[in-house]
């Protein structure tokens, strides 16, 4: 009897087990992302700089730099660099003779051409794709986006599962819903920038968007932008995966990949893979010329994931007279990818960094945007990242956290909070213009990463 | 023989190019043109144009026929048309829950039958839908006809020799058969003597750089700049040799010069641009699918072109096509293709005839 009862509750116990193992993706990513960081700043806007909670306010709390991380992360990340204002701060002398009174961080300039398009600040919204996370919060997104003024990338598969301007599925908007939310709210600053994938160029997307009237004003002010997809951070050297029900599938079952034949499986749902899309030095230049010949009004952009010869891409892209290349490292956020290959397959963000630093030393200037991405979500990433060369920070899970908790005023809050932020940070390091912030503003936790970056590492005499 | 003046522009390009300049009014008055095109169809000018542009179609018949050349049925529709056009759609159709798409061009077709006749030519019927800023060229139309010839075994310069007599041999026939019509149109055309001036791409870039239009290497030849191009001759030019990756992928790699393609560019003189396009066929289907990921597509979507070229390997040929109204357009010193057709569609105007 005892035995039978403990074997009971042994079941019991595993199977609680194994219904909490089924949340796990949501509960991995509510352990490992600063969700309360993004939360607190879509939540409150500007104030949300300050950890200040409902109890601890101004004049209430008691606040210190905090020395302990949660865990022991498995490999170095941004945050393992830190922000070296000078005491001197002769830049901001020049800002004050400028204004003739004393300069504070709102007085800190942080528009800039990113990619060929014009910024109010160096950050970006990653093209998101069709996944239904992405999809259904992608309105707000690019209300937000655009009212704020920063660019706003449309992911591959949109127009393909989505529909162009006819939906194709219900509750999700078409490409063209999502494309003219963005456009339609746009000011002076902002651009949209367009991913088509093998599958998408089956259906000619790239050509539907630049001959469609309702775009045509946009391409021709300079406010769109192509970008060709090579790998993700998330899962480099693989393609995309999506679940389908087989009705859809049968309808496009010629162009896409299936395990199994959805005209002869019984289940209902189907996995469909795109295939990563094969490149070559030689095919990349071609793609890029043909792009230019095809389509000379719109801007060139390239997404590559962590892959170790990311440097002859960038070499490629600029030699051709692309507008920009996003290198996505590992930690770089996608709404699927086999867990082995999150774990396993090409290197972290930082790594990117280094790589932006030496294409940077190699003689790719400004005429071409370098952008980093992948778990880059604050103010101190942006500074960091253009510090050491990065045109901008490339992000895109910060803004659908933003979205799911509080809608178009939630992302409009976190990029308001991340400005506010960068602006802080820019003027503690005694500058008035994000261009201005360069290494010497940045040194290292790390020694390795002291000596990758060619940046003094903190806890030394060179420092 | 070569360079005329500077700028030597014919008054019915300089016409167009006046109109397009209040684009408001341009549109307005193309909207008219194409939504009633009956009324001006009748008039003297468009019927005399119309007996031309048979005529040319019958001296293009009559010099192919002469040369050795068989002419075919060409291909309206196919699973896979001609992605090599710069930004323009393709029309689709459901054929039986099958994609596929109204021919842009004959290309993999002229290929197929050089294969099984040698010698071959299309009057071919093609869809292109331009972007809309093509409105504003004069020389693209929405539906048009070319003539679309390839040569198996042919090298580039077989293709530019027959390009040259081609259009040398209408440009006589015309004068012959219609000297009192161009005449009364106020058009003129002098003998063309080949051969015609040839530059590589780079030449050509650095000239039209050199006659003050900003034209970026490696790239396509701008239309802008072509017409430069085009005015600065007063005989038509072959440019060839353009760089890899500024032309659709079945063009050929030159095995002694990588980077650079076997394929050529003829322009008319005074301004009137772009005749033909043409060159040798990549046959290697290695190569041929590396190309074909230059425009982001998957190989298996030409799977046809792909397996015929195993076939037949190696499938050597070379060829060009000829735009049927841009070459009336020219012949009669039109404004623009629009005069060059009946019921034209242009892009982005619709509905009309």
């Amino acid at each position: 009897m005892l035995e039978w009862v403990a074997l009971k509750i042994g079941e019991l116990a595993l199977r609680l087990k194994a219904s909490l193992i089924t949340l796990r993706g949501i509960r991995d990513f509510i352990d490992d992302y600063p969700i309360d960081e993004i939360l607190l700043k879509a939540i409150k806007g500007e104030e949300g700089v300050y950890p200040f909670g409902e109890l601890a306010s101004y004049g209430a709390a008691m606040l210190g730099a905090p020395i302990n991380r949660r865990g022991y992360p498995r490999f170095l990340t941004i945050d393992d660099l830190i922000l070296v204002p000078p005491a001197f701060t002769p830049r901001r002398l020049e800002k004050m003779a400028e204004l003739l009174r004393e300069p504070v961080f709102t007085d800190v300039n942080l528009e800039d051409d990113v990619g060929g398009l014009k910024s109010s600040m160096p950050l970006v919204v990653a093209s998101m794709g069709s996944t239904d996370i992405a999809s259904r919060y992608s309105i707000a997104i690019a209300k937000a986006a655009a009212k704020e003024g920063i660019p706003f990338g449309i992911g591959e598969n949109v127009h393909t599962v989505r529909g162009y301007d006819r939906r194709l599925t219900r509750g999700h908007p078409s490409f063209k819903e999502r494309v003219m939310a963005y456009l339609t709210n746009m000011d002076k600053y902002g651009g949209v920038f367009i991913q088509q994938n093998v599958e998408d160029a089956y259906d000619e997307h790239w050509n539907k968007v630049y001959s469609d009237k309702d775009l045509e004003p946009y391409i021709d002010e300079g406010r769109v932008a192509f970008e060709i997809k090579i790998g993700q951070g998330a899962k480099p050297g693989l393609g995309g995966v999506i679940k389908m029900r087989r009705e859809d599938a049968v309808k496009v079952r010629e162009k896409y990949h299936f395990l199994e034949d959805p005209l002869k499986t019984d289940r209902k749902t189907v996995e469909r893979y795109s295939a990563p899309g094969t490149y070559t030095a030689d095919i990349l230049r071609g793609m890029i010329r043909l792009m230019r010949t095809s389509y000379p009004r719109v801007k060139i952009w390239v997404k590559v994931g962590p892959f170790r010869d990311v440097l002859d891409v960038i070499k490629v892209a600029y030699e051709e007279g692309a507008n920009a290349v996003i290198i996505d490292g590992k930690e770089g956020g996608t709404g699927m990818a086999p867990s082995i290959a999150m774990k396993e397959l090409g290197y972290p963000t930082i790594v990117g960094l280094i790589k932006i630093r030496e294409a940077r030393l190699m003689g790719i200037d400004d005429r071409m945007s370098l952008m980093i991405a992948g778990r880059l979500f604050n103010g101190a990433h942006i500074a960091k990242s253009r510090a050491l060369g990065a045109s901008a920070v490339y992000a895109g899970r910060p803004f659908v956290v933003a979205a799911m908790v509080k809608g178009e005023a939630g992302v409009r809050n976190l990029i308001r909070a991340t400005r506010v932020e960068t602006q802080m940070i820019v003027s503690a390091l005694g500058k008035y213009n994000i261009r201005d912030v360069s290494q010497e503003d940045v040194a290292s936790l790390n020694k390795d990463l002291a000596t990758a970056l060619g940046i003094p590492y903190v806890y030394s005499r060179e420092f | 023989m070569g360079h005329g003046n500077m700028g030597k522009v014919n008054p019915a390009v300089l016409e167009f190019e006046t109109m397009v300049k209040d684009k408001e009014s341009y549109v307005k008055f193309i909207e008219e043109w194409v939504k009633h095109s009956w009324r001006w169809a009748k008039e003297n000018k468009y019927t005399t144009v119309f007996k031309i542009q048979a005529s040319i179609l019958r001296a293009i018949r009559e010099y192919l026929d002469s040369q050795g050349f068989v002419e075919a049925l060409p291909p309206i529709i196919g699973p896979v048309t001609d992605p090599g056009i710069r930004g323009a759609k393709q029309a689709t159709i459901d054929f039986y829950g099958h994609e596929y798409k109204v021919m842009s061009s004959a290309i993999l077709y002229k290929q197929y039958m050089a294969a099984v006749l040698g010698k071959v030519y299309f009057v071919s019927p093609n869809i292109r839908l331009e972007p809309n800023d093509s409105v504003f060229t004069g020389r693209h139309l929405v539906e048009f006809f070319q003539v679309d010839l390839e040569i198996l075994n042919g090298t580039l310069d077989d293709a530019m020799k027959v390009a040259e007599g081609l259009f040398t041999y209408v440009a006589k026939y015309i004068k012959d058969v219609h000297g009192k019509d161009l005449e009364k149109m106020g058009r003129s055309l002098p003998d063309y003597k080949p051969p015609f001036l040839r530059y590589t791409h780079a030449e050509a870039v650095e000239l039209v750089n050199m006659l003050g239009c900003r034209n970026p290497q490696n790239t396509e030849i701008l239309w802008e700049c072509e017409k430069v191009l085009s005015a600065y001759h007063d005989t038509p030019i072959f440019i060839y040799q353009y760089p890899k990756g500024s032309r659709g992928f079945y063009n050929r790699e030159d095995p002694g010069k990588p980077g650079y393609l076997r394929d050529f560019d003829m322009l008319y003189p005074e301004g009137f641009g772009e005749a033909i396009s043409g060159g040798e066929r990549e046959y290697e289907p290695v190569k041929v699918i590396a190309r074909i990921r230059e425009s982001g597509e998957d190989p298996n979507k030409y799977r046809w072109l792909l397996e015929m070229l195993k076939d037949f390997y190696p499938l050597k040929t070379a060829g060009f096509g000829i735009g049927v109204e841009r070459f009336t357009r020219f012949i009669c010193g039109l404004r623009a293709v629009w005069e060059a057709r009946p019921y034209p569609k242009v892009a982005g105007i619709g509905p009309a005839p």
